[in-house]
């Protein structure tokens, strides 16, 4: 039994906060123990944006909390990868070092689990149809979609129809969405559209910033979707 | 609002441009793909980069190598600061030539080549299908390398029939030849050709020019002056470097194993002149930045905005720039320093698609982030920046203030959903309700086909892949050619299996003599016959001007769609013989 803190970002907290209870969940099934960190951001959104010093005062906060644990195992892609490759990048010197050996203890929930010795003994049972999409961070930065397509694929009953453009962006990009709205909309109409073209109304990522951005698209188009984060899809199939 | 923003809002407000993009760059991406795996070897991308590396790294010391490789071949090397010195370059090269052919070059767009030689009372024609019908539109080049992208083909047509000519209708054959027409017309009677460059060799003095539709090849060896204008960083060290990128190149622009014409351009013929004009404009300052140096390697290939979702929404016009998509979001910027397009870093997800794509290996979407952190690039405004800092006191501070900014913020910034007059985007429910029903699959929506799986990759009978990619690439493959009216009969030094690919030396590459003919028909030894282009460096060693051919000339200007037979000879006949 691994003991490990499950890091609920900040946008989860606020906008899906029962999606950490359903990351837990899944966590505990395996056997481990949990410590929850909630709402804490990674620096991302200003980072992406340019500003790095404002970036660096709000990652702070989460690398003090995580300090003390081994293993930090967190539902989002994008959080996952802004820790893993660029924060301690903010960082010089011994200090920058330190917390980079400091970023490789956090783990992806996806990644973690289908690496988990306890995994193949999940008893995991849906009957339906989805369709499951990328961050574009979970897949180019930490080769994700393996493993997330493997535990989906490993649920009985499941009928995965993956996306015929799997690879491309949904437009969120943090924010991009808020710069430059009319792009982005229109980035998430054409995966809006694959998405309908497999004749499914559930859409799975692991991360639920794409999945808002879409959902958000979508009821404004009066297209009928459900989006599930990987972890409610996991902790659904295990009731 | 940022320009781009506001070009974007515009062009998707006209008619979306995904509608036209969307279809032909996923073909071209899933193609380029499949291309990789077979008309380069599996290091392909990695020997590209190697070359482009190593440029970087010794240009100063490559451009002594060049100026001396062109006095020695009689190419006149001339080196210019600034986009006034290349135009005045040019210009004083000129002397009083009235009628100037021009083919594509993206620096001539970048100093405003064109418009100021019109300035001085010359006559310039873009030869180039794309250049010229987005010449008539007047807006720009939308793509680096199909510039006409952003238009269907029934504005095409509207813009020849405005601009004189008889279309009676939309077909996309008809409305290139309408152009080739107007441009071998022109050719008839023309003082200088100006040309750009897809590489300089810096052993040979050598110029590398890759085409498809013969303007080129006609722009070089008609009028009595050519000059090729490029940017300082198209340098390479030799041949062996130029076929690497070449091997690289028009898979990753147009998914071609190689474009019909590839030119090695040495000194001109007796009683001719050639000039490179070598463009700085602030390149050397990239040169000199650390972190963004390593975009000097790029070969503008248009990978990165063939595989770009913003492009593909936005369309190239949006950018505002001659260089658009990622690689014009990073480029811009560093050689505009007055602000212009700081903007442009911004017009990216980051999603990364960009430099998974770049054969050359540049971090396009890491360079993205470094220009929106540093004083250039960062096209942010004195309120984003109270929004930051008043987004570190919620995220810094006492939980609970996060969740409360968050809220506040949220999906409404991204406002009204355009054409949906009224509608808003909001955040969704924070619990979400479950419908079983929606687990049920609708069965009676079709699904999409997933795109192709690359091909196989070479097989070892080098011979028979020779005959199969030539024909494949549009060349008539015979063991008996017959004789007609027109043919001009070639030796080929040496043929590329994995592209179907002949190359020309000596006298046999005489381009005036080729573009006169009707068909050129080309006697290949088996033994002839290498596995990749890289394999041809020791058949380049001999001087002149070596042409590889691979199939007859074609244009993919509009909507994509292949017209065979542009200028110069209708067909490319190959003769497979038995060895010596
Ligand atoms: S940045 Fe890379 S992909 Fe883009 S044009 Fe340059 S070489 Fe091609």
């Amino acid at each position: 039994m691994a003991k490990l803190a499950l890091f609920v970002p900040c946008y989860m907290a606020a906008l899906r906060p029962d999606d950490g209870g359903h990351a837990r969940r899944v966590l505990e099934r395996l056997g481990d123990e949990v410590e929850t960190i909630v709402g804490p951001c990674c620096g991302q959104p200003a980072f992406n944006s340019g500003y790095r010093a404002e970036a660096k005062s709000v990652g702070r906060v989460l690398l003090r909390a995580a300090r003390r644990h081994e293993t930090i195992v967190t539902p989002s892609g994008s959080c996952a990868s802004m820790v893993k490759h660029y924060l301690a990048g903010l960082w010089a010197g011994p200090r920058g070092a330190s917390i980079e050996r400091m970023a490789h203890r956090f783990v992806e929930f996806g990644a973690y689990v289908a690496a988990h010795p306890n995994v193949a003994a999940l008893p995991l049972r849906l009957a339906g149809a989805v369709t499951y999409h990328d961050s574009c961070h979970g897949r180019r930065e930490l080769g994700l979609t393996e493993g997330a397509v493997g535990l989906l694929e490993q649920i009985e009953g499941l009928d995965l129809r993956r996306l015929a453009y799997e690879d491309e962006c949904c437009g969120f990009g943090g924010a991009f969405t808020v710069k430059e709205p009319e792009v982005s909309v229109a980035m998430a109409r054409s995966k809006l559209a694959d998405v309908a073209s497999r004749g499914v109304r559930v859409l799975v990522s692991g991360d639920l910033s794409c999945l808002a951005h879409l959902e958000a698209t979508a009821r404004a188009d009066d297209q009928p979707l459900e989006t599930w984060t990987l972890a409610e899809l996991l902790d659904r199939a295990l009731a | 609002m940022s320009g781009f923003r506001a070009r974007a809002r515009a062009e998707i407000a006209a008619g979306p441009p995904a509608a036209t993009l969307s279809p032909i760059l996923r073909k071209l991406v899933a193609d380029t793909r499949a291309q990789l795996g077979t008309a380069s070897p599996s290091d392909a991308r990695a020997r590209a980069q190697e070359a482009r590396a190593y440029a970087v790294d010794h240009m100063d010391e490559l451009h002594d190598q060049l100026r001396e490789s062109c006095a020695r071949n009689g190419t006149g090397y001339h080196r210019a600061a600034t986009a006034e010195e290349a135009v005045a370059i040019v210009s004083r090269l000129l002397g009083d030539a009235r009628r100037i052919a021009k083919s594509k070059s993206m620096v001539a767009e970048e100093v405003g080549l064109t418009g100021s030689l019109r300035l001085q009372g010359r006559e310039v024609l873009e030869t180039d299908i794309g250049e010229y019908i987005v010449d008539i539109e007047g807006r720009g080049p939308s793509h680096i390398t199909a510039p006409a992208l952003h238009l269907n083909r029934a504005r095409i047509r509207e813009l020849l029939a405005g601009a004189g000519a008889d279309v009676p209708d939309d077909d996309p054959v008809r409305l290139s030849r309408t152009v080739r027409d107007v441009v071998a017309e022109f050719f008839a009677d023309v003082d200088a050709g100006i040309t750009g460059a897809n590489a300089v060799i810096a052993s040979s003095g050598r110029i590398v020019i890759v085409e498809n539709e013969g303007n080129v090849s006609l722009g070089v060896s008609r009028p009595d002056v050519h000059i090729a204008i490029t940017g300082m960083e198209k340098v390479v060290a030799d041949e062996e470097a130029a076929l690497a990128v070449l091997q690289v190149l028009a898979p990753s622009a147009t998914a071609q194993p190689l474009t019909a014409y590839t030119h090695f351009l040495g000194g001109p013929e007796e009683g001719k002149e050639r000039h490179l004009v070598i463009v700085d404009n602030g390149r050397s300052e990239i040169l000199a930045d650390e972190r963004y140096r390593d975009v000097l390697r790029c070969i503008r290939c248009g990978a990165c905005m063939n595989a770009c979702p913003v492009y593909t929404a936005a369309g190239g016009l949006s950018y505002g720039s001659p260089y658009m998509g990622p690689i014009g979001a990073v480029v811009s910027p560093l050689l505009w320093r007055d602000g212009r397009h700081d903007d442009l870093p911004s017009a990216s997800s980051l999603c990364g698609r960009c430099t998974e794509v770049c054969p050359v290996g540049i971090p396009l979407h890491r360079m993205l982030l470094d220009l929106r952190a540093g004083d250039t690039g960062n096209g942010g405004s004195a309120i984003e920046r109270l929004g930051w800092k008043s987004w570190v006191a919620a995220f810094a501070g006492p939980q609970g203030r996060a969740a409360s900014w968050l809220a506040r913020l949220g999906l409404r910034a991204g406002g009204n959903l355009p054409g949906l007059p009224g509608s808003e985007r909001s955040l969704p429910a924070a619990t979400p309700t479950r419908d079983p029903a929606m687990l049920i699959p609708l069965d009676s929506i079709e699904p999409e086909p997933a795109p192709e799986p690359p091909a196989a990759t070479l097989p070892a009978d080098v011979v028979a892949f020779f005959r199969e990619r030539a024909a494949i690439v549009g060349a008539i493959v015979t063991d008996d050619a017959g004789s007609e009216d027109g043919d001009r009969r070639v030796r080929a030094t040496a043929a590329v299996a994995s592209t179907g690919s002949v190359l020309l030396t000596g006298e046999d590459a005489s381009r005036a003599a080729l573009m006169d003919a009707r068909r050129i028909v080309v006697e290949v030894d088996e033994d002839a016959i290498v596995r990749f282009p890289q394999d041809l460096a020791p058949s380049l060693a001999a001087g002149g001007d070596p042409l590889i051919l691979t199939g007859a000339s074609r244009t993919a200007d509009i909507e994509k769609r292949i017209v065979r037979g542009i200028h110069g000879p209708e067909a490319l006949v190959v003769v497979v013989g038995g060895g010596a």
